[in-house]
């Protein structure tokens, strides 16, 4: 039947209303006729008919069969909806409510978004408490209810309306949060204005970046505070974290004492032991791990080995490529001529191209003065083979201590511990988002802090655009995330309304001052 | 184009006046109700759903309707709704298939007797009990001489009820092609506690015949009843591959379905008990297409029996589903 509904959805419907006779005739000459209202409305939908077809259509249905059944009803409501026909609306719940005990979400639904854009607004307030004694309201039933409010500028009923929802685990979407700033903009209210703060901070909290149109309403927003000069300006901060308009410096990324130790210890238990320590590791193995790294401590870089050496520059991947063959031009040649292990060793193609040597060129990369680097690498880095060089690891080994898991242990579990093992100030490099991990944590707020070390301790890597090196991308020195301190507001936005990755921040900021 | 008489003008709001009218008494008896128990209301909100159109049952249990309410997000109401739905399409169109075939058979029986023929048959129409009996008694030798071959019971906890009891149909599955094969496998229920899940499943199946079954059921683990060495533990997480079938090792299959995304159960199982370990070796003869490595517990015991009487890796592998993969590996140079 529901394949059927779409085979038909094609159908094109009249222009004009029809007599019950005429449709009679339309709907005997329909493939499946018993389906025909059904069909036939859903396009009305489609094509934003005009309404007076859709009420021809249900008076043959009601003359013919002397009632009309819901799922036709509902749709005839979804057209009314759409066209902004308060009246039509209204007289759509007296029949429902007359015909039916009580009403299902999807027109719930509909009444709600429909009257709360008109000046019945208030009744979309009393569905919404009827939809309450059956279920959980949607959050686009609140969106709508907030936005009608805080339209007819009754924001503190808007508010409620939030404070109600956020009670309920339901997210608000940017849309409604938007509003509360583009309705309050001029308002003096001290208690309206506490609760736009509480906005903001709730976007802090949350790790939620405005878009562009949001950025403006909260600019403007904040403008218009009467008796307060508010100066907003867009800006990029600089790599320091040093904001070029107001000078000021943004907060670090660095957690408290107790959110650190929070985060490890949360690591260990939800990520590396789990449900099963098995899983993962073994507890031998992390055991032997755990003394490897206090005999060690603490590290500066912590590498995922693995991961490193798997990188492909578009030129080490071809094969064919003279460059490669002849160390004067390779595109190694710098560092080529710096150990004389490699020259006497890079004559044989095949090392460019193993994966140790892609290790090798990585930690001599991150290698500096008194830098203390952990490997971590499974066992069959061990074994020779035409990835895995063996002089080339020991070369390495004299640069940076290596643990080796078992090859069936994950070693990102590994990374995360040995990082945050050696403290504050420790970074680990890999290009795995780490997004499997994040969500073994079992909390959103452990999610949210691990996000935030996440940023500022990942050193993320790539190819250069010529593949002639590779780029290392420090960690953030600052956090990306909505700040205050008072006479001041930082707000990372946006710039399109296209979906960000969730380990990309915005580079674009809002400075807003009080002058 | 329409071109209708004015003189026999529309009334577009006729079907209002349809509606409301002796509508009065229904609406009485509905505010008589208007205080609905919450699962009256349950019920009512299922049936508002159903005449919205929405994949929903024409009838649902009291218990159902209590799952249905326990259900934690909107989303799992509505997959829950939509899994009865179509269950009870299924239902209804396998009766409609019965009765047609009731139907037809009733036609040819009248036929038959006006034919009024006699058949003479040297076999009593005794086949399917026959048949039985030399199964149960291959089952029987297997008890005796059979290789055996364990189902770990021992993941209840990392299951819903409904990934239970979808584990126990394919183990259902899996005892009757073994008892129906040529030289059936001696079948261990190994970690089995009575009153389990697993139990409580395992009688909804067979009723009576569960305590007949020609198998092996112990709460002991296999490392107690089989020598470690001897164990080789199946799980699609194993790094080595398995190369050829061993008729001295006693093979483990997990008695597990999981829907969610737990990789490494039963491979931390065996990593726990030190077992060695092995996965089909599915990359080197199949053209992977989609779907995960893991294969349903009767296919493994479809493929299992093949290997065992024949050690033909494809012939054993034509059992993997075919929307799995789109072809063997160098098919065409052997």
């Amino acid at each position: 039947q529901v394949l059927s509904r779409h085979k038909f959805a094609k159908v094109q419907p009249p222009e004009k209303p029809l007599q019950a006779e005429e449709w009679n005739r339309l709907r005997e000459n329909f493939k499946s006729p018993e389906i025909f209202e059904d069909v036939m409305l859903n396009s009305m939908v489609r094509c934003n008919s005009p309404i007076d077809v859709a009420k021809s259509l249900l008076t043959s249905v009601a003359k013919s069969d002397g009632d009309i059944g819901y799922n036709l009803l509902i749709k005839y409501l979804a057209l009314c909806v759409q066209q902004r026909k308060t009246a039509e609306i209204c007289d759509v719940y007296d029949i429902m409510k007359m015909r039916f005990k009580i009403l299902e979400s999807g027109a719930y639904n509909l009444l709600i978004r429909g009257l709360s854009n008109s000046d019945q607004w208030r009744m979309a307030l009393t569905l919404l408490e009827e939809v309450k004694k059956v279920t959980t309201p949607s959050r686009t039933n609140y969106e709508s209810c907030i936005k009608a409010a805080s339209r007819h500028r009754e924001m503190n009923l808007a508010c409620e309306l939030y404070h109600e929802m956020l009670a309920k685990d339901l997210v608000p979407t940017l849309d409604v949060l938007q509003a509360f700033f583009d309705f309050s903009r001029g308002m003096k209210d001290a208690e309206l204005k506490k609760e736009l703060f509480g906005i903001l901070l709730y976007l802090r909290e949350n790790q939620i970046y405005p878009h562009r149109t949001f950025m403006r309403s909260i600019k403007l927003w904040f403008e218009s505070i009467p008796g307060e000069n508010w100066r907003g300006h867009l800006t990029n901060i600089k790599d320091s974290g040093q904001c070029p308009v107001c000078n000021h410096q943004l907060e670090d990324s660095d957690l408290t004492e107790e959110e650190y130790n929070n985060l490890r210890e949360r690591i260990i238990t939800d990520v590396i032991h789990g449900s099963d320590t098995f899983r993962k590791t073994s507890p031998q193995e992390f055991e032997a791990f755990q003394t490897f790294v206090e005999d060690r401590l603490p590290f500066d870089i912590v590498i995922d080995g693995l991961n490193v050496s798997h990188i492909r520059p578009r030129k080490m991947q071809c094969e064919n490529n003279c460059e490669c063959k002849s160390p004067q031009n390779s595109h190694f040649q710098g560092f080529v001529l710096k150990s004389s292990l490699l020259l006497e060793i890079v004559n044989i193609y095949s090392h460019l191209k193993s994966d140790s040597f892609k290790l090798f060129y990585a930690v001599n990369c991150l290698a500096k003065e008194n830098v203390r680097l952990l490997v971590l690498g499974r066992k069959h880095m061990l074994i020779n083979s035409s990835n895995w060089k063996q002089e080339i690891m020991k070369e390495i080994q004299n640069k940076a201590d290596f643990f080796f898991a078992e090859n069936i242990s994950e070693d990102d579990a590994f990374l995360l511990y040995a990082t945050l093992r050696s403290g504050k100030h420790c970074k680990f490099v890999t290009r795995d988002f780490l997004r499997d991990h994040k969500a073994c944590l079992s909390d959103s707020l452990t999610r949210h802090l691990f996000r935030k070390w996440q940023r500022g301790h990942q050193i993320v890597f790539s190819p250069s655009a010529e593949g002639k090196h590779i780029n290392f991308l420090p960690a953030f020195n600052y956090d990306c995330v909505v700040q205050t301190t008072g006479n001041t507001w930082h707000i990372p936005y946006k710039d399109t309304f296209e979906e960000r990755y969730s380990y990309q921040v915005p580079r674009k900021w809002l400075c807003l001052q009080l002058k | 184009g329409t071109s209708h008489n004015p003189s026999e003008k529309l009334d577009l709001d006729e079907w209002k006046k349809v509606m409301k009218s002796g509508l009065q008494e229904v609406n009485e008896t509905v505010s008589e109700h208007k205080e609905l128990s919450t699962l009256a209301a349950a019920r009512e909100t299922v049936q508002m759903w159903r005449l919205a159109g929405r994949s929903v049952p024409e009838n649902i249990s009291e218990e159902q309707l209590k799952t249905f309410m326990e259900c934690p997000s909107k989303s799992s109401k509505k997959k829950y709704l939509k899994y009865l739905h179509l269950k009870e399409l299924y239902k209804k169109n396998d009766k409609r298939k019965m009765d047609e075939k009731r139907e037809r058979r009733l036609e040819t029986q009248e036929k038959a007797s006006k034919t009024d023929e006699i058949k003479r048959n040297s076999f009593a129409c005794l086949w399917a009990n026959a048949i039985d009996k030399t199964h149960n008694w291959r089952a029987a030798q297997s008890m005796v001489f059979g290789q055996p071959l364990v189902f770990d019971m021992s993941f209840e906890n990392d299951m819903s009820p409904r990934e239970v009891a979808n584990t126990v149909r394919q183990i259902v599955l899996s005892e009757g092609c073994n008892r129906k094969s040529v030289d059936p496998f001696h079948i261990h229920f190994c970690n089995f506690k009575d009153n389990s899940q697993y139990h409580r499943e395992f009688i909804k199946h067979y009723r009576e015949a569960w305590d007949k079954l020609l198998i092996t059921v112990t709460d002991q683990c296999y490392t107690n009843v089989f020598p470690k060495d001897k164990i080789i533990y199946l799980t699609a997480d194993s790094p080595k591959v398995m190369k050829t079938f061993d008729h001295d090792k006693i093979y483990i299959i997990g008695s597990m379905v999981d829907r969610s995304i737990k990789t490494g159960v039963s491979l931390a199982q065996a990593k726990r008990l030190g077992l060695e370990t092995a996965s089909l070796p599915l990359e080197k003869y199949l053209l992977w297409n989609v779907g995960a490595k893991n294969l349903t517990l009767d296919q493994m015991m479809h493929i299992l029996l093949t290997l065992k009487d024949t050690g033909d890796w494809r012939k054993a592998l034509e059992f993997v589903p075919k929307r799995k993969y789109c072809g063997f590996v160098g098919r065409s140079v052997y």
